[in-house]
């Protein structure tokens, strides 16, 4: 008996045109991952197998975990041998690791030239096991322990127990967003939510040197490759603001200060988005969690893009999203002090129902296409798979 | 020359050197600075620090750079003593220790602190069932270094941290990984505060580091710190904390290589040396760097520098108390003075060579036998 790891697709199996698609994206996400460890990946259109060093399994197991479009992950057991008498004592070996009292047997034979039926194997093997393992029962309803048996064309695999996977679909496979990340802790859930539903991101930053320090840039490509522990080979887009937020500082109406900044920030993160094909923009707000986001400041700032803008956490409480963010490891990097372009200009009095007419007035007043089109062509770009090494030189 | 001291200091390895000159030249700005020369140096502090903690498996906030071992243990020591007095004042610790651990019980002591000494084994190793019985209620702190300096002996850390779970989990347990770092695997999960010098890996003098868990809280002994340095304060020694970050990347690189050259060459010293009428002190389970052995007839300072006329370098017991009698010998060998008195301690690098091995062992042999003769 061989260990390998078995993978059930998640939602995929709704996606009847498209699944070899997204099986074979969620295989590359997987190989991506896995860079570094000697395996093989086989699949169908049901499962994946993967082939690994027994001593890689747990840790490979860990990063599985991790990825979007599996729906469970088993460790079976192979046997290379379809003989009923190999069938019968694996099975019992493999759930006799397992401590229970009753238990129920589910075969699959997807190869149907195996002579016996689904039906009659799961009868012989739970015969078996009720006779070599005493005071246990079989219950059909609510067994402790499945032993499922699935007879394919080359092999059979046994396993009992698996483990939950993220869900979702392959990241990838439904298209690219553009995050705007900001360095709270919304943002980045927002940014995980996301990716369940296989889109890929990248992250764009609004820094306002030198209102806003390294710090605070740092600990933006920190949470940036926390997502990317999630998703693939994102970019990070960095906007000098710092001209944009100053023009506004000075000339225009404070209580608007943040309104028109925020649209400032839209029509940037919409043309970034179109350069770089990506399909929607994703931020973290909340309705109501701060002044500029009611409906009706998102209303305003909102007309600035006619791509979608989605705002996974619009309707979860601070609490649920301090939560996720503990659990994607995002939230002690969030929680750091230091300022950011948000923070750094605010008004006494935000305005909570801005009108667009005013918001038209005060923008008139400025020239901000050219300062947009500046803020564009110096966009700082970075790789978050090669910022990891820092002053190497010096190391 | 052949220097044959290493467990004293370390040459700097020239790319340490080099790393040492560069940040000094390209990083002039103090890192506790807000403006861009200081945050570029901060950035450097950060990555160093964080190759410090990917290799040590450990949180880059749980490194606190210190000017040296004796800092570091002495930081530990009385942070904890100061911070706990209150829990209880029973300490506990070995004769295997650095002078920095030893001095700083001492004065301990004196304020009304309780310190008590584990018993050696003759085999080197701490004796377990004697460090249960000693764990009391009121004990704070236990500080057992993870390899000796003298003598080399290693010491089981994770089954003194079981021994300390099971007796009393409060028991805070620092190790002085002086000489283990560089030599030796260790783990820090099972400790709570570690002390390290970067001088003893090839880099240079002058800095070392406390590791401290996370959740651990002991007093300061400076006041006046810094968001960089929130527990020892003081402007950050930028060109040492690189440097030290490259000597323990380049000691972890080679580790295994590098025990296994100074294996080689151990064992001939032993293969020769033991043929002349002395006693081997470092046993099987000591690190392959040091061998220390007992003259018997000839006492170790007039042996050090008779070689030392030889342009052969090795020491008496440690560098730092050479001219004393050795406690730990004198422990294991139950208070024999021929062998407490008489005891060198060569220890080799993975610098060495077999040329230097086999004309180290001529001289030796030849001093020897003109002081015997004497």
């Amino acid at each position: 008996m061989k260990k390998v790891i078995l993978i059930k697709y998640g939602e995929l199996t709704t996606k009847k045109g498209n699944r070899n698609f997204f099986i074979n994206t969620l295989k590359k996400n997987i190989e991506s991952k896995l860079l570094g460890y000697e395996i093989t990946i086989e699949n169908d259109y049901y499962r994946m197998f993967i082939n690994a060093k027994e001593e890689d399994i747990h840790n490979i197991i860990e990063i599985l975990k991790n990825i979007y479009g599996i729906y469970e992950i088993v460790v079976a057991y192979m046997i290379n041998n379809k003989n009923i008498n190999v069938i019968l004592d694996s099975s019992l070996e493999v759930i006799k690791q397992n401590d229970f009292k009753t238990f129920k047997v589910v075969t699959n034979r997807s190869d149907k030239s195996f002579e016996i039926h689904s039906m009659d194997l799961s009868q012989m093997v739970g015969g078996h096991i009720l006779k070599n393992i005493k005071n246990i029962n079989v219950d059909v309803h609510n067994p402790d322990v499945i032993l499922n048996i699935e007879i394919r064309k080359d092999n059979v695999y046994l396993s009992t127990s698996g483990i939950k996977g993220l869900g979702g679909y392959p990241v990838g496979t439904l298209g690219k967003a553009l995050l705007m990340l900001s360095g709270g802790i919304d943002s980045p859930v927002a940014g995980y939510l996301t990716l369940k539903r296989g889109v890929k991101l990248d992250y764009i930053y609004f820094e306002s040197r030198p209102h806003t320090s390294i710090e605070a840039r740092n600990k933006v490509i920190e949470l940036a490759k926390k997502l990317e522990k999630y998703s693939f080979k994102g970019k990070l887009y960095i906007v000098n603001f710092t001209k944009i937020q100053e023009t506004i500082y000075k000339n225009l109406d404070e209580t608007y200060l943040i309104t028109i900044m925020r649209r400032m920030m839209y029509k940037i993160a919409h043309s970034k988005a179109k350069s770089i094909k990506a399909l929607a923009l994703v931020n973290g707000e909340s309705i109501g969690q701060v002044a500029s986001q009611t409906l009706s400041s998102m209303l305003a700032v909102n007309e600035v893009t006619n791509f979608p803008v989605l705002r996974p956490l619009c309707s979860f409480d601070k609490q649920e999203i301090i939560e996720i963010s503990k659990k994607i490891d995002t939230y002690e990097t969030s929680i750091l002090p230091y300022e950011d372009c948000c923070t750094v200009f605010v008004p006494k009095h935000p305005i909570i129902n801005p009108s667009l007419k005013t918001i038209y007035e005060e923008e008139s007043k400025i020239d901000f296409d050219h300062l947009i089109i500046e803020a564009l062509e110096t966009i700082e770009e970075i790789d978050l798979s090669k910022e990891n090494k820092h002053n190497e030189e010096y190391l | 020359m052949i220097y044959l001291d290493y467990s004293a200091t370390t040459p700097v390895d020239d790319r340490v050197l080099d790393s040492y000159i560069k940040v000094t030249k390209d990083f002039p700005g103090n890192a506790n600075s807000i403006h861009s020369l200081g945050t570029k140096s901060k950035e450097l502090l950060i990555n160093a620090t964080n190759q410090i903690a990917e290799i040590f498996n450990c949180h880059p906030k749980e490194l606190i750079f210190t000017s040296g071992a004796s800092e570091s243990n002495s930081s530990a020591i009385k942070g904890v003593a100061f911070k706990y007095a209150s829990k209880g004042k029973h300490i506990i610790t070995s004769k295997l220790e650095h002078k920095s651990v030893l001095e700083t019980m001492g004065y301990l002591s004196s304020i009304g602190f309780e310190v008590d000494f584990v018993n050696i084994l003759e085999n080197g190793q701490i004796d377990l069932k004697h460090l249960e019985n000693l764990i009391r209620e009121d004990t704070i702190l236990l500080s057992i270094c993870a390899v000796n300096s003298e003598v080399g002996f290693k010491q089981p850390l994770k089954t003194i941290r079981q021994v300390i779970n099971k007796k009393n989990p409060n028991v805070i347990f620092h190790s002085d990984l002086t000489q283990a770092l560089g030599k030796t695997n260790f783990y820090l999960s099972d400790l709570d505060l570690a002390s390290f010098s970067a001088h003893k890996i090839y880099a240079p003098k002058g800095i070392g580091l406390l590791y401290k868990r996370k959740d651990l809280n002991i007093d300061t002994l400076i006041y006046g710190t810094t968001e960089n340095c929130p527990f020892r304060g003081g402007t950050p020694a930028l060109p040492l904390i690189a440097s030290f970050s490259k000597a323990i990347r380049l000691a972890n690189d080679s580790l295994q290589t590098n025990i296994k050259k100074c294996e080689k060459h151990k064992n001939t010293l032993i293969k020769h040396l033991s043929k002349l009428n002395i006693k081997i002190n470092s046993n099987e389970l000591c690190v392959p760097q040091i061998l220390n052995l007992s003259l018997l007839k000839i006492k170790s300072e007039t042996f050090v520098h008779a070689l030392e006329r030889e342009n052969i370098f090795i020491s008496t017991t440690t560098a730092c108390s050479s001219l004393e009698e050795s406690v730990i010998l004198n422990a294991i060998s139950n208070g024999n003075k021929e062998i407490s008195t008489t005891s060198i301690r060569i220890s080799i690098s993975h610098l060495t060579t077999s040329e230097e091995i086999n004309e180290f062992i001529k001289k030796f042999e030849k001093v020897y036998s003109e002081l015997l003769f004497k």
